[in-house]
């Protein structure tokens, strides 16, 4: 389990990253690392050049704007579990952050990475999906916006050309009468999750629900959201009347994969389980904010 | 002066020596060694778990600067031996096969050609460029496949993938049986899963002009020497008959002298059984006979500077898996040899995963006959094994099989018992020791015993007492043979573990839990363990046996009058140099800190076949030391007796200062004593004190086991919120010492039970390569463990029992135990040993079976 030889670039500035992107054809950008070195260790991955944005503290915030909450793409997931601006403007992120491995990973992983790297068990593809997160990719040849729903393509597989970086996310500003919760199951302490669930539910009026997302993660080769469920909630008395019908028809609708760690059958069944939980918990924490 | 420390270090917690060094990174690992020139090598393994190798080209590899040597398997064959089989059982057929795979791959990760390079990198990036045409074969991926008539056949001198066959009886079962008011069977399985220690294999060889050292992360020095040794002296028949016939003459001599008198010793128990253990392998494999004569041949004649020194030095762990030589290590030596190089290998954790060694495959067939009442009568078992595809060096599961067939009865009033078990061949990596090998046949029993109770409406541990032996009935004789002497204590233990654990507030609780979707369950499981054994058990289990199983021990008085206790055990984490020491020190007279304890080197360690394994450190190991430290301290005594012009009898040792017994004031230090000796005109000698210990009255190691389990029967996590293990193992020599082997036995029967399985597909595909797939607990996950001890008394004077194996024999049936009791109401009878959530969810009926 010895790495293959690459060539190593650190460079200074974001236009140099962004032209070794578009001049070599086999580079990858080195964030946290906390991925892409085991998968380089075992020789899954085996780029040619890597980029290190570790020196590109321009990279690195976390920011207000009108309506949106923006993560640079060296921030890592410490820094954003411990700022006040993620906990009160993004509150699904914030849940999820101490859900990802442990806090030393965290101390060098980065939200960016994990986003770009896309593994279908992780938290917060699932948390970009349930809020709608906009992600903003740069390359030599300028910027563009991917919605959530479009970045992630399939097994670690995302809408990012190889020449681009993603530069940054955004997540919009947290609505007042809403609640967030990632609940998941995972085998072992600071595992990644069998299956879980990034859930945002909001309250309208008359405190009959007016929209809910259910983002699941573990499920199979993409996160994804149950709409027929989320649907279900709508102008429903929050409850456990509702919670729990909406986790059936999430164990009826999700077709989860299946594999050693627990099977098809087990993965529909927890889908439900956690989204019953999930929305008492995200029900629940809205009292927490307003 | 302070009070005498004479016979106050046994029996306390003194702190481990070790620690010191190994907490401050200060430790000796394979890993961290290097030496001059030292070249890196890695393997070339088969992605394919059966498969004819068409052709391998490594000449791009070759070519890659750094690269030293590339050799695959038909080279290593023309400079290797075949593994010969060592020990031959009857019944047992045990395949030829050399270190690298040559035509034929059997299992994912076979070894193919080892590549030494200036670095492992390099070495890593030519195996990328080796290029093999592989030839898929149909692949035997389990027991069904492997015994399906016209699966393929994995060995072709082979009965079909049958390895072995074995069958024994005890008592009259056929009319046991028919008397029973009924029989009640139940069919187990155990999966695979493996040994997985914090350090993985590894070996240095390092060839210098004088010697070849064989470094190497082993639990027995001299078993490692001398397989290798056999594996690599591969020099021409021709020119070791020569060298034997002229100048390698005495050692031919030297060698019929010490044959013969091994085997008139030990002729009563030799014979028989190793006849047919030989007839049996030759019959199979007759190329054997021409093997073992080259090996013999060459092995006598070999270059005494080319036969490895072994040695061994810090160990991260080991739990039964480096008491195997592997086929790397023979392959990493003959290629130092070859290239008269040191080279170094250190197994990656994916490697150590997909071969290192796996353990446990079983499944066991088992019925008992029982009256109503809840009497047993009659045990009939029938296990298959599944042993991979190479069998391990030097012993495996026909070995194992032979101690589960003593000890399934355990400590129950069976009259009649049968045993038949077979081992099979199949596309995957080897069956290896781990902790406690045989541990299944209390699994089995213990959790048959619920089933019974539960069929007869009895709780367990009413169903337990009746049927075990009490004290008051000792001794007495196992059904299969072995002694239970008076100290057998196994239903002490159980009397107390249902005193502690409050078994009525706890049926309280579980009816309470079940309303909140929490299913509680509490099990039992009680065993005893031949940690030694008494003089009987090894021969019952291998007739023979018992003559080779001594602890060869020396104790020296050092010039600077400290005392080296030099053991044949191989520490590989249980503290021997603490408790070898308090041991010594208690029998001296002296501080802790005036003993050190000596391992590893084969160089100077006695010759033991066994090294540490067995749970034979505390009673094999301490009685060793007990007894050779006091024939030192009789000859320390002696000497001074005469330096103080004292009656022997009058003297007595206080804190490391021998005085006549009221004298303290005129005394003679343990470095006079040495001095004196080290300067008498003639004898250089240093004093010492050796003994070959066979291990006394020996003995058994008993405890029961109680394990709650909380269920949530939505999930299908299992959380344990209480373990007790109370635990009998004679005299403790260091109380904290065998609780932390407790715990960790235990934590790695919740790892067995909840977590960890090394997982192959239906086509032998291996899927548990990273700590990602194979799952190993946590801290997190690994409950308190409350632990009790029974210490019966006994005059017997090194009455120390093993405890190294025990936690992981007892956990596996206490833990299932209660997650049947949790799910039992549901209907649920537990007959796999692997229980993760989505088992668990099936088996409730929560959700579909996959
Ligand atoms: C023991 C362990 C447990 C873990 N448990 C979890 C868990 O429970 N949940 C979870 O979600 N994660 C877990 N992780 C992974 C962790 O969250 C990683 O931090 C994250 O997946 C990747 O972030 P990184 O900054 O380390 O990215 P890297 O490893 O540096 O990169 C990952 C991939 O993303 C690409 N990349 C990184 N940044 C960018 C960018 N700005 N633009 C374009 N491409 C980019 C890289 O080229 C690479 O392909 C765990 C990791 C470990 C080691």
């Amino acid at each position: 389990m010895k790495m293959p030889t690459f060539t190593y670039h650190r460079p200074a500035t974001v236009a140099e990253a962004l032209a070794v992107l578009a001049s070599e054809d086999d580079a990858k950008i080195l964030a946290g690392g906390q991925s892409l070195i085991p998968l380089m260790a075992m020789r899954i991955g085996q780029p040619e050049h890597l980029v290190d944005i570790g020196r590109l503290d321009e990279l690195d915030y976390i920011e207000r704007r009108d309506d949106h909450i923006a993560v640079g793409a060296l921030t890592r997931h410490a820094a954003a579990e411990d700022s006040a601006l993620v906990q009160t403007g993004a509150p699904l992120l914030a849940a999820a952050l101490g859900h990802v491995g442990h806090r030393a990973i965290r101390t060098r992983g980065t939200v960016c990475g994990s986003l770009a790297h896309a593994d279908p068990a992780a938290e917060l593809p699932a948390v970009a999906l349930a809020t709608g997160a906009t992600f903003i990719a740069r390359s030599t040849a300028g910027e563009r916006e991917i919605p959530a729903a479009d970045f992630f393509q399939g097994y670690l597989d995302t809408a990012l050309e190889p020449n681009e970086m993603l530069a940054e996310v955004r997540f919009p500003l947290w609505p007042d009468r809403a609640g967030a919760a990632v609940v998941e199951l995972s085998r072992r302490h600071g595992d990644y999750a069998l299956v879980g669930l990034a859930a945002a539910i909001d309250l309208d009026d008359a405190g009959t629900i007016g929209g809910a997302a259910l983002a699941f993660f573990g499920v199979g080769s993409l996160a994804v959201r149950i709409a027929e469920a989320e649907e279900s909630l709508l102008d429903k008395t929050p409850g456990a009347e509702a919670f729990a019908a909406a986790g059936r028809i999430v164990t009826e609708t999700i077709d989860a994969v299946g594999d050693n760690h627990g099977s098809a059958a087990y993965r529909n069944h927890i889908a439900g389980v956690l989204t019953t939980r999930g929305l008492a918990e995200a029900f629940d924490s809205i009292g927490d904010r307003v | 002066m302070r009070e005498s420390l004479a016979g106050s270090f046994v029996g306390t917690s003194v702190k481990r020596v070790e620690d010191e060094r190994l907490l401050t990174g200060a430790g000796s690992y394979i890993g961290d060694l290097k030496v001059e020139g030292m070249a890196h090598a890695a393997f070339l393994r088969s992605p394919y778990a059966h498969a004819t190798i068409e052709r391998i080209n490594a000449a791009a590899a070759q070519r890659l600067p750094g690269v030293i040597d590339i050799i695959t398997g038909e080279e290593m064959q023309a400079i290797t031996n075949p593994f010969v089989p060592l020990g031959m059982i009857d019944g047992l057929y045990t395949p030829l096969f050399w270190p690298l795979a040559i035509d034929r791959v059997r299992m994912v990760g076979d070894p193919i050609a080892i590549v030494i390079a200036e670095s492992r990198y390099i070495a890593e990036d030519a195996i990328q460029l080796i290029e093999v045409d592989y030839e898929p074969l149909p692949t035997v991926a389990n027991m069904a496949e492997a015994t399906r008539a016209g699966a393929e056949q994995i060995w072709p001198r082979a009965d079909g993938n049958v390895m072995f066959r074995t069958e024994a009886d005890y008592g009259d079962v056929d009319a046991v049986f028919a008397s029973a008011d009924r029989v009640i069977s139940e069919t187990f399985e155990s999966h695979r899963h493996s040994n997985q220690p914090m350090e993985t294999r590894g070996s240095l060889a390092e060839v210098t002009p004088d010697e070849v050292i064989f470094h190497s992360a082993a639990q027995n020095s001299h078993g490692l020497r001398w397989v290798l040794a056999m594996a690599t002296s591969s020099e021409p028949v021709l020119d070791s008959v020569k060298e034997l016939a002229g100048p390698g003459r005495d050692k031919l001599k030297a060698f019929g002298a010490g044959a013969k008198a091994f085997i008139t010793e030990r002729k009563d128990d030799l014979g028989d059984a190793d006849n047919k253990g030989f007839i049996h392998q030759v019959r199979h494999d007759p190329t054997t006979l021409k093997h073992l004569g080259k090996v013999f041949m060459n092995v006598l004649a070999q270059d005494e500077r080319r036969r490895p020194r072994v040695v061994a030095d810090d160990i991260g762990g080991a739990f039964g898996v480096k008491g195997h030589p592997g086929r790397e290590d023979a392959a990493l030596l003959a290629a130092a040899l070859k290239l008269n190089r040191s080279i170094k290998w250190i197994e990656d954790r994916n490697e150590h995963l997909t071969v290192g060694g796996m353990a446990r495959e079983e499944t066991l067939s088992v019925q008992v006959a029982v009256n109503d009442d809840g009497e047993l009568l009659g045990l009939k078992v029938d296990m298959t094994m599944d042993q991979g595809a190479y069998p391990a060096v030097p012993f495996g599961a026909a070995t194992f099989a032979g101690i589960m067939r003593v000890m399934m009865p355990g400590t129950y009033r069976f009259k009649a018992y049968s045993m038949k078990a077979a081992a099979i061949a199949s596309n995957k990596a080897k069956y290896v020791a781990y902790r406690g090998p045989w541990a299944n046949e209390t699994w089995v029993r213990e959790r048959m015993l619920d089933v019974v109770a539960r069929e007869l409406g009895l709780s367990p541990t009413e169903l337990r007492l009746r049927n075990m032996y009490g004290v008051d009935e000792l001794p007495t004789k196992m059904l299969t043979g072995p002694t239970l002497d008076v100290r057998m204590s196994a239903k002490a233990t159980l009397e107390k573990a249902i005193e502690v654990a409050g078994i009525d507030d706890f049926r309280a609780a579980q009816a309470k839990a079940r309303e909140n979707g929490h299913l509680l369950g509490i099990g039992f499981s009680t065993y005893h363990e031949g940690a030694p054994g008494p003089p009987d058990y090894a021969d019952a289990i291998l007739p023979g046996s018992g003559a080779m199983m001594a602890e060869p021990l020396t104790t020296v008085l050092e010039a600077d009058g400290t005392v080296s206790v030099i053991t044949a055990q191989m520490p590989h984490g249980q503290s021997h140099e603490t408790t070898l020491a308090q041991v010594a020190a208690d029998q001296l007279g002296v501080a802790m800190d005036q003993v050190r304890v000596i391992f590893g080197d084969t160089a100077k360690t006695d010759f033991s076949l066994l090294g540490t394994g067995g749970s034979r450190g505390g009673p094999m190991g301490g009685g060793a030391t007990l007894f050779a430290a006091r024939g030192l301290r009789d000859r320390i005594l002696d000497e001074a007796a005469d330096m103080l012009e004292a009656n022997r009898g009058d003297l007595e040792i206080t804190d490391g200062a021998i005085h006549v017994a009221g004298v303290p004031s005129i005394s003679k230090s343990f470095a006079e004593v040495a001095e004196v000796v080290r300067t008498r005109p003639g004898s250089t000698e240093p004093l010492t004190g050796s003994v070959e210990y066979d291990g006394g009255p020996g003995g058994w190691v008993q405890a029961t086991h109680v394990a709650f389990v909380d269920i949530d029967i939505e999930t299908g996590f299992v959380t344990i919120p209480r373990y007790v293990v109370v635990e009998d193992c004679g005299e403790l020599i260091n109380p904290a010492i065998v609780e932390g082997q407790v715990r960790g036995g235990v934590a790695q029967g919740v790892g067995a039970v909840f977590y960890e399985k090394s997982a192959y597909d239906d086509d032998a595909n291996f899927q548990a390569g990273t700590f990602m797939d194979y799952l190993i607990p946590t801290a997190m996950e690994i409950p308190d463990i409350e632990i009790h001890h029974l210490e019966t008394p006994s005059d017997i004077e090194a009455n120390f029992r093993g405890v190294g194996e025990g936690g992981m024999i007892g956990s596996p049936a206490a833990l299932t135990n209660a997650v049947e009791d949790a799910l039992a109401h549901l209907g649920v009878r537990i007959t796999e040993q692997h229980l993760p959530p989505t088992r668990i969810l099936e088996l409730a009926g929560v959700i579909a079976p996959a």
